[in-house]
């Protein structure tokens, strides 16, 4: 059997190549570190390869504009690695870059060191892509500082940083918005989203395709600060909005974050990573998993500890999860000029009658009968405010 | 600190802190607040007409009893008209239902409605106790699942009555959006979403008037009505990823205490959105009410394995997902010649067709539902599950009388 195997003396030959020690375990195969980043890379430029054919270059010879969101953690390091390894290979083949990259961290807090030196970090790593720093002057962070919990402040951020983030792509003229969501990524917002009832809204976050972005005011202008903690005040969509189209597109999706990890452990000069997005990753398991309180905890917190558990032992359970989501259809045309509501905060189809009848379930109308102590002391305010059920959600607790 | 009064009387003291919105409330609001709201529930997705035959099925548990108990008072308050009848299923496992079956009858007597008691052997022509004989220990959980899927309807049948209704929370409802998220099963999702089940064409209804109630507030109902339930552990341990979905719901919970209805939310909308569903079914536009939908019940609860392996259902379909992965990795293989995708994004609206529709159709597609050849259950098949099950016993009966 070993006759074909220039190593014979191996003790455990990669099962991809023969050639070399095997010495990694992918989905279950016995792989070498080449074959295992090559593995990696494939997922990646095969969604790329299926991007171009999405997105025709601007002018002949010309590269492509996208802009990559990046959250300083390690997926969306690795799709930047991946982009830049992608774009040395076609150089090295005397071929014209296939793309230029925009990478946006969308920071909620103020200017912070840590956060800028990892940027300088991309910057001296990767100098054929740029790499900015959106922190909304401070604004969101004011307006976050407002909202009553952490699961609040945490659904807030993540739907503006999308806003951000398209509104980054509309005012570069990019051709796509790249997202570095992995397959446990992409499980755990469906999960996530499903818990914050925003389930009506996930065939636009899951799947790669074509969504409108509002761009005749800045996103974070939607919430301004409000007088009392817990009710946020919000602000009715404007009355005249006009609206660009963006194509998101998902490269990892086929990817686990683990296997993410795992390849930016393999490669030469990795990116560098914020220390704060470690402790989500399954292979150091019971150190970080100390008690929180759930007070402190988030709705995606909650989904991230879920799926690292998940994704160590039933990794294909994680990646159908996110295919089968993929699938749900988008009901409504998209056609921006119908008399359709949407959601003021997230940009979702409103459903009115649905919520009417849902405040009953929620026991909404007894509440709004006491203006008193009740912690949801909710009432008219934003009931008339033009958010979807989820933003509701999301604005109260 | 002073006491805080009730948030709806402001009078009494409040005693409770509502599960579902953390609201204070006094003893009476709670029992008050907790009746109107299934009130609400029961009149906006037009549960029952007047006059209607209605047998509740009567476990003993919480559940059912707190459902007998608050039907019973709505129907005398808002003069529904239902002629209310108690239904119980009995297995046939020696000494198991003794307590609950006790249960009942005193409920019976409390709520002064008719009982009924259909057995097994009554519906099947055999007892758990028999099945086990003759099959063993090992397997049984599946009968027994089965035939507790179908034992309400075909009881009901028994007695005349189209329509069954079951204690069914939200909390088993958003359990069951979770677990069919984490199978990638969206058409049983949506199906188990809706709060009537059984189609048209099927001869018992059934819907789940505590859909929007919290366990814990059907526990506090039942504590402060001092209903008399038998409480139980519950005997079986449920399959890995129910009990998986539980545990992170729980967790849900702590963090948000709307999440529960949130899920639920979010499966009824999902629902909407699978392929192949009907957007009709949407309960929303243009409609003050919604109406009633219909489908498949779905949802197993407690202590139902749903004819399932009881072993380890996510290692199972994790090798059966990964041994589709290599298949599915030979198949491209051989196409990649073909072109996978054609024009550029001029005319493309909305739909990306990224992932092609092939794969697509293939899991969502969904089996469909008709009615069993023999007894006329729902069923995908031409024959139900409980009467292919019924025919191996029988065939073994058959065997052991030569
Ligand atoms: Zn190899
Ligand atoms: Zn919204
Ligand atoms: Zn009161």
């Amino acid at each position: 059997m070993a006759s074909s195997n220039p190593a014979g003396s191996l003790l455990k030959p990669c099962v991809k190549c023969r050639a070399q020690e095997a010495t990694l375990d992918s989905r279950s195969q016995a792989v070498c570190r080449d074959c295992f980043t090559k593995f990696i890379a494939a997922k990646c430029i095969k969604q790329i390869g299926l991007l171009a054919k999405e997105t025709p270059t601007p002018h002949y010879g010309q590269p492509r504009r996208f802009v990559v969101g990046l959250s300083l953690g390690p997926c969306s390091a690795a799709l930047v690695h991946l982009l830049n390894e992608n774009v040395d290979f076609q150089l090295a083949r005397s071929r014209p870059a296939p793309f230029t990259i925009t990478a946006v961290y969308v920071d909620p807090h103020p200017a912070r060191k840590a956060e800028d030196d990892i940027l300088e970090g991309y910057r001296q790593r990767y100098p054929r892509f740029t790499f900015k720093r959106d922190d909304d002057d401070g604004k969101l962070d004011a307006m976050l500082n407002s909202l009553p919990s952490a699961a609040s402040r945490s659904d807030i951020v993540r739907l503006l940083t999308r806003h951000i983030l398209l509104a980054e792509a509309v005012s570069h003229d990019a051709q796509a918005l790249l997202l570095g969501h992995s397959t446990t990524a992409l499980a755990e917002l469906t999960l996530a989203e499903t818990a914050k009832g925003r389930g009506f809204s996930l065939p636009w976050v899951m799947r790669d395709g074509v969504v409108d972005v509002v761009v005749s005011r800045p996103p974070s202008s939607s919430l301004t600060s409000s007088p009392s903690p817990n009710q946020p005040a919000l602000l009715p969509p404007p009355k005249e909005t006009k609206t660009k189209k963006m194509l998101i597109y998902h490269p990892l999706r086929d990817a686990l974050r683990k296997e993410l990890i795992t390849y930016l452990s393999l490669v030469d000069n990795p990116p560098p990573l914020l220390t704060t997005h470690i402790h989500h990753t399954a292979d150091n398991d019971k150190a970080d998993k100390k008690v929180v309180s759930h007070k402190d905890l988030s709705i995606d917190e909650v989904m991230i500890r879920y799926f690292a558990d998940v994704e160590k032992e039933y990794p294909s359970v994680v990646a159908n999860v996110a295919r089968t989501t993929g699938k749900l259809v988008r009901l409504l045309s998209g056609d921006s000029s119908s008399s359709q509501k949407l959601c003021g905060l997230c940009g979702a189809p409103l459903d009115e009658s649905g919520d009417e009848r849902w405040r009953g379930e929620l026991g909404i109308q007894i509440q709004e009968e006491d203006h008193g102590e009740g912690e949801d002391g909710s009432g008219s305010g934003n009931k008339k405010g033009g958010v979807c059920y989820g933003c509701e959600r999301s604005v109260r607790g | 600190m002073a006491p805080a009064l009730c948030a709806v009387c402001k009078t009494a003291r409040a005693l409770i802190k509502r599960p579902k919105n953390h609201s204070k409330l006094c003893k009476t609001c709670f029992i008050e607040v907790f009746e109107d709201e299934v009130h609400h529930t029961i009149t906006s997705s037009q549960l029952f007409f007047p006059g209607e035959r209605v047998a509740i099925g009567a476990s003993g548990g919480k559940d059912s009893t707190v459902l007998a108990s608050v039907l019973k008072t709505l129907n005398e308050r808002h003069n529904y008209g239902l002629d209310l009848v108690l239904l119980s299923i009995d297995e046939g496992i020696k000494g198991y239902r003794d307590d609950s079956l006790e249960t009942v009858k005193r409920n019976a007597v409390q709520y002064d409605m008719p009982l009924k008691v259909v057995g097994y052997d009554e519906l099947y022509g055999w007892t758990m106790d028999q099945v086990v004989e003759t099959i063993g220990k090992k397997g049984n959980c599946t009968y027994c699942g089965v035939f507790r899927r179908q034992a309400l309807d075909r009881g009901a049948k028994m007695l005349g009555i189209k329509h069954v209704v079951t204690g069914h929370n939200a909390d088993d409802v958003a359990e069951t959006v979770l677990m069919n998220l984490l199978r990638g099963d969206m058409a049983r999702l949506s199906r188990s979403t809706s709060i009537v089940t059984g189609n048209n064409s099927s001869e018992v209804k059934r819907s789940k008037p505590l859909k929007y109630s919290y366990e814990k507030e059907i526990v506090l109902y039942a504590h402060h009505k001092k209903l008399d339930y038998f409480s139980t552990e519950c005997i079986y341990s449920p399959e890995a990823f129910r009990g998986s979905a539980r545990s992170l719901i729980k967790q849900l919970e702590r963090v948000r205490p709307s999440a529960i209805l949130d899920i639920v939310r979010s499966g009824e909308d999902m629902a909407r959105l699978v392929p192949g569903e009907s957007p009709s079914s949407c309960s929303c536009k243009g409609k003050s009410k919604a109406p009633a939908e219909v489908a498949e019940d779905d949802i197993g609860g407690c202590g139902s394995q749903n004819g399932r392996n009881p072993g380890n259902e996510m290692a199972v379909m994790d090798k059966q997902l990964r041994e589709n992965e290599e298949h599915e990795a030979h198949e491209i293989d051989v196409a990649k010649s073909t072109p996978r995708n054609e024009g550029g994004t001029a005319n493309k609206k909305w739909e990306l067709p990224v992932r092609t529709a092939a794969v697509a159709s293939k899991v969502v597609k969904g089996q469909v539902l008709g009615n069993c050849k023999r007894c006329g259950y729902m069923s995908s098949q031409d024959i139900c599950q409980a009467c292919t099950l019924l025919d191996g016993l029988n065939k073994n009966r058959a065997q052991i009388q030569i």
